[in-house]
């Protein structure tokens, strides 16, 4: 038997590379979901990692370091906050 | 934006889960909610006593932190301790801007509250209560508290 494929519709879900229900400790949404300024989640909205181990959407923890009074230190251990690496995806 | 989203996340839990001794008054809008709150242990300077928080969010909440005081009326008083004025503000290291972080949210900082009140077996006010009531006019938020006592 021959099968002639006329048309397909392909689905593909993603998501980060991180436990499933945890949330951003800035904005408490879910790392798979944005910061509260994006709409759209994904390389748009992407997670950061600290050198301390903890991990913010980009947006959320820049507009922590940005502010003076954060003394750039990271909100969960209060050490010097450094970028290692951007969360890949899943 | 910021300050939105996060609050209604924090009620939403709110409303499903609170600590033990918290209940949430009233949070009508996103700018000011009101909570009740009960020490657990028999500390004898507020068994039995139900205190008043009130919680004030500016735009820029968590990255700045919320203005919190103890609310005085028929039903409720201002919990006796050193570091609580008799008008209700409150001086607490996270609190302020400086030690303030943006993982502190509405439910860890009444526990805060709580377990300094626990802690506290001392019937009495911060020195220099009456002449900072009679003459402040400042909101907490622009009071620049010196923390000098850890013990407490």
């Amino acid at each position: 038997m021959k099968v002639n494929i006329k048309s397909w519709t392909a689905v593909a879900a993603w998501r980060w590379d991180m436990p499933e229900d945890d949330v951003c400790g800035i904005c408490r949404s879910p790392y798979d979901s944005t910061c509260s300024k994006c709409k759209y989640p994904g390389d748009e909205c992407p997670l950061l990692w600290g050198e301390c181990n903890h991990c913010f959407h980009a947006h959320c923890i820049f507009v922590w370091i940005r502010a003076e009074t954060s003394h750039g230190r990271c909100p969960m251990c209060r050490q010097e906050w450094k970028i290692v690496a951007k969360v890949s995806q899943d | 934006m910021l300050a939105t989203r996060r609050l209604q996340k924090e009620l939403q839990k709110m409303h499903a889960q609170l600590a033990p001794g918290l209940t949430l008054v009233k949070a009508e809008d996103l700018t000011e909610w009101v909570l009740d709150m009960r020490v657990l242990d028999d500390n004898p300077l507020y068994t039995g006593k139900t205190f008043r928080l009130k919680f004030m969010f500016s735009q820029k909440y968590p990255i700045e932190p919320p203005e919190v005081i103890f609310v005085q009326d028929a039903e409720h008083t201002i919990p006796m301790h050193p570091h609580i004025y008799s008008n209700g503000i409150i001086c607490l290291n996270i609190l302020d801007k400086e030690a303030w972080s943006p993982a502190q949210n509405v439910e860890s900082v009444c526990i805060s509250l709580q377990s300094m009140l626990t802690g506290n077996d001392k019937n009495e006010r911060p020195p220099g209560d009456e002449e900072f009531v009679r003459g402040n006019t400042r909101r907490p938020r622009d009071i620049n508290f010196y923390f000098h006592d850890n013990a407490v």
